[in-house]
């Protein structure tokens, strides 16, 4: 990229079961007021720009960005939703910027997965005509997604739940997480079988929760911040939609997204380059897969990988030291949790969860049931 | 902008209230290549492909990730953009952004509405807050009656000033051959026609059409090689108005409201004094024909309350000194998530002069257009048919 | 295009999604107070002072967090209106609104928002105007539940006549 763009704010409600107390409106401001407050930029005079992601299913309300225009900024000026993953709002925040239409944009993801039926939310976005009547939901297809690949890859029930223990340990050292916890393997193998090879402890939970981030351009971000984390590189890509279209096992929209990504990035080689990563670990075998996926180890060796503990907060390549989405992260506000994760990490304001010495974080996301659409952004401070 | 945003290729379905003889991708894959072949273009050439439409009206969660065998946007870079009925021109914005930035140079931006598969009447209820509203099911038609009642209350148009403007859609519509309500009507029928909610009757109303359209959009040296007869982006605008104040029903408002703000900024970016000599053509987007008229005023074409004299006078027909919506507009085609985009693609037709039947008879060098939807937003955007115009 | 004569399938479904909305702080307090105390409460922002109806966190004009509570009257200003023919669903209730009813919106003495719902008139022209001056009328006070349907509808004051215009 020529012109560079930077984050330089985030801040995250606290990621919950279920939020009573506020309505998804109220709950977004929890997060924009206190990224504003951070950053010392007021609404509406210092941005010019918002960008919100989330679904009306999800939502309960129509064309959903109505509630959220208020406390976002939206009044007489430029807001455009996404319905997709929250990494996907990044990759389109950065973009707006680069273009040269805006200079500084607000991006907020929100969900409250209590007030509906995860169930039936993740059953309607599977074709009408030919899947949707057999019942599917995200998650028994990710049971035939981890199913093909620990066929295919060698992989352990023994290996995924490690990624669990790992992540709820993790999330113990993170204020905002749902869900934490010392673990054993043993404990996630015991857990109830949910969609098998699937258990209760390998699947993220329901929550609730926001996220706000601001992005600026290179001339806006020094003089918001000394501490600004550039994007060096983003890429998505689509997979297929039918499931019987794939091999589930294998990782072609992330392989593409992801090396989309290191080129603009200038990364030849991820494994060398990349000191962290935050993956979308939504069920626990996915973080291994998509290591594999983003070139950070081999193919079929993220189960020993991570067994090593090269994916603990002290490991050579950190993975989800925030805990990930098994700690407990709304759908959505997932891949922007992912990076905002990432960028504290950066900016070495991750508190207790703090890696060491990293200057090169890549955060992935993912919309659509076994990661069909896949989205890559690479950070660097 | 960064670099300069050309549309260099575009394309429709034909929109009906019924189309059983596609599902929803092979509907969008409709549009995409025609789109493709009005290009000359093959969908390998894509860099990305954004996909628009209203979430859940067709009862499709993730609709971009089902369609991506009809998008082609399988195994490409991609965004999904919902905004409500501006849907379709967010997603030639976001696309112009896309080529602006430099990553891309062809990106390929789609709107589209499957319409008789969901319960759109049912779905627009839950536009009103769950707890402040919602019970009251007003749906689009209370709103435009109220906007309808307070225009004629406080400007004294009457009934027939709305009629004229269905009428003038629908004859337009039926120079359209994609058009879907092509009525060869009179300004009795129209007065004739069922009672919504007054003074809404069926006839000041839009259908709920089927439908998807698709623009490509390149950078200057890519079009400059690629069309003979590129169309530029020359400026965009997008506003909303708060959430719970509804006040473009209110004619009489005297504070900013989205329509002014965004055509305001759209106007100072360009240095228009007079939109009604500056630009050649309007394509606007009036979902209720009392709609169309507030927008002359609030586009300044007129002055405030003078917008039914315009129509009176005929200065907004096809032949007329002020053309809008020579295509027939919303009120004759409204698939809503390719709505706004239409708006924009049959404004890039009028400048190269492609329109066909419905060709304004005159030399069209510039065009606006606006979208509608949510509580009152709007994009609007600003098109040419040189960099020097 | 479809040829008539071709059969083509097509598969109906009913998608059920169920719900249940948290009203948040702002809708709380003002639906507790509507209920409890039959009163209506709207917020003030501090800065441009606009009274807004129904109450919400933050003004959207000067983007500061709203805190101060103004109670309002039950009287106001009917700003506009229609009669509606088509009976629409309650999609809390799953049952339409009969027609013909009218349906306004009403400004209520103080408020700078207005207030939608429906006016308890005879569906005649000349029975309902803009400008006619309304009040609320609430449930019973053991009938209320908490919710917008605790308002019934808008009823004329009495001993009002609709102005001459020229125009209708």
């Amino acid at each position: 990229m020529t012109e560079r763009v930077a984050i330089v704010g985030v801040a995250q409600t606290r990621f919950a079961p279920k939020r009573s107390d506020v309505n998804y409106g109220e709950m977004a401001y929890e997060a924009i007021s206190q990224v504003l407050k951070d950053t010392g930029l007021a609404l509406p005079e210092d941005i010019d720009s918002a960008i919100s992601c989330s679904h009306d299913i999800w939502d309960g309300q129509t064309i959903s960005d109505i509630g959220i225009t208020d406390v976002i900024g939206g009044h007489l000026r430029a807001e455009e939703k996404m319905a997709m993953d929250g990494s996907t709002a990044v990759f389109y925040g950065a973009v707006g910027i680069l273009s040269g239409e805006y200079s500084c944009t607000l991006i907020m993801a929100h969900t409250k997965m209590s007030q509906t039926n995860r169930h039936i939310v993740n059953n309607v976005a599977f074709d009408p005509i030919y899947t949707r009547m057999l019942g599917f939901d995200f998650t028994s297809a990710a049971a035939l997604q981890a199913r093909r690949y620990m066929y295919k890859y060698g992989i352990t029930r023994e290996d995924a739940a490690r990624v669990v223990v790992k992540n709820l340990a993790n999330a113990k050292r993170n204020p905002c997480a749902s869900q934490s916890g010392d673990f054993t393997v043993a404990d996630v193998l015991s857990s109830p079988a949910v969609a098998p090879p699937l258990h209760k402890l390998d699947i993220a939970p329901d929550a609730d929760g926001a996220v706000a981030l601001i992005l600026a351009s290179e001339e806006r971000a020094r003089k918001i911040t000394d501490k600004p984390v550039w994007i060096l590189g983003i890429g998505t890509c689509y997979d297929a939609h039918y499931l019987g279209d794939r091999d589930l096992a294998d990782t072609f929209a992330l392989e593409k997204a992801a090396g989309r990504a290191y080129a603009m990035a200038g990364i030849k080689n991820p494994r060398r380059s990349v000191d962290l990563a935050e993956v979308g670990d939504e069920f626990s075998y996915q973080e291994l897969l998509w290591l594999e996926g983003l070139g950070l180890c081999d193919r079929g060796e993220a189960g020993r990988f991570t067994a090593s503990g090269a994916t603990a907060i002290g490991g050579k390549l950190p993975v989800n030291p925030s805990g990930g989405l098994l700690s407990g992260v709304p759908a959505n506000v997932a891949g922007l949790n992912r990076v905002a994760e990432a960028a504290l990490q950066l900016r070495g304001e991750a508190g207790d969860r703090q890696v060491r010495g990293a200057n090169i974080a890549v955060a992935q996301g993912h919309t659509g049931f076994c990661g069909q659409h896949q989205c890559v952004v690479v950070l660097g401070n | 902008m960064k670099r300069n945003v050309a549309i260099i290729g575009g394309g429709q379905t034909y929109h009906a209230a019924r189309r059983h003889d596609v599902d929803q991708a092979e509907m969008v894959n409709e549009a995409v290549r025609a789109a493709l072949k009005d290009a000359r273009m093959t969908i390998d050439e894509i860099d990305l492909v954004i996909l628009g439409n209203m979430e859940f009206f067709e009862g499709v969660h993730l609709t971009d990730c089902w369609l991506v065998h009809g998008s082609g946007a399988y195994g490409k870079q991609g965004v999904k953009i919902t905004t409500g009925g501006t849907v379709g021109a967010t997603a030639v914005c976001a696309g112009a952004h896309h080529v602006a930035s430099g990553l891309f140079d062809k990106v390929l931006c789609i709107g589209f509405e499957k319409q008789e598969e969901g319960d759109t009447g049912a779905i627009l209820s839950g536009v009103a807050n769950p707890l402040w509203g919602r019970s009251m099911a007003g749906a689009a038609v209370g709103y435009f009656a109220m906007m309808g009642s307070s225009y004629i209350a406080n400007w004294g148009a009457t009934e027939e000033h709305s009629a004229m403007v269905a009428v003038k859609a629908r004859q337009n519509a039926r120079k359209n051959k994609y058009a879907h309500l092509k009525l060869d009507i009179t300004i009795e029928d129209a007065l004739n026609s069922r009672m919504l909610a007054w003074p809404i009757r069926m006839l000041d109303m839009c259908p709920a059409s089927n439908g998807a359209c698709a623009m490509i959009l390149a950078d200057e040296k890519t079009a400059k090689a690629r069309s003979k007869k590129p169309v530029w982006i020359r400026a965009m605008e997008t506003a909303h108005n708060e959430q719970f104040e509804l006040d473009w029903r209110d004619v009489k408002t005297e504070r900013l409201i989205f329509s002014k703000a965004a055509a305001g900024r759209l106007y100072r970016k360009l240095g228009v004094d007079d939109p009604a000599k500056y630009f050649d053509v309007f394509e606007i987007y009036e979902p209720a024909t009392w709609a169309e008229l507030i927008w002359y005023e609030d586009l300044g074409l007129c002055g405030p309350g003078e917008g039914f004299r315009l129509i009176e006078q005929g200065k907004t027909n096809i032949d007329g000194p002020i053309p809008v919506n020579p295509s027939g507009g919303v009120l004759s085609t409204n698939c809503i998530g390719a709505s706004a985009m239409l708006r924009v693609w049959e404004a890039a037709l009028q400048i190269r002069g492609d329109a066909g039947e419905h060709q304004v008879p005159k030399d069209v060098r510039r065009a606006m257009t606006t979208a509608y939807g949510g509580t009152n937003w709007t994009v609007m955007t600003a098109l040419s048919k040189t960099l020097e115009d | 295009m479809a040829t008539k004569d071709k059969e083509w399938i097509s598969i109906p479904m009913t998608v059920d999604v169920p719900y249940r909305f948290a009203a948040g702080g702002y809708m709380t307090k003002c639906l507790t107070e509507l209920r409890d105390n039959g009163k209506i409460f709207a917020v003030e922002c501090p800065k441009c002072k606009r009274v807004q109806l129904p109450p919400r966190v933050v003004c959207a004009e000067c983007h500061v967090k709203n805190e101060k509570w103004v109670e309002l009257p039950h009287e106001g200003t009917l700003m506009n209106f229609t009669i509606m023919y088509l009976p629409l669903t309650d999609p809390t209730t799953g049952k339409p609104h009969e027609p013909p009813f009218v349906y306004g919106s009403v400004r209520l003495d103080g408020a700078t928002s207005v207030l939608d719902h429906m006016v308890e008139v005879e569906p005649d022209m000349d029975k309902v105007w803009v400008g006619m001056r309304c009040r609320l009328v609430l449930r019973p006070k053991e009938e209320r539940i908490g919710d917008l349907s605790d308002i019934r509808y808008i009823e004329p004051l009495p001993g009002q006549k609709k102005p001459q215009t020229k125009s209708r």
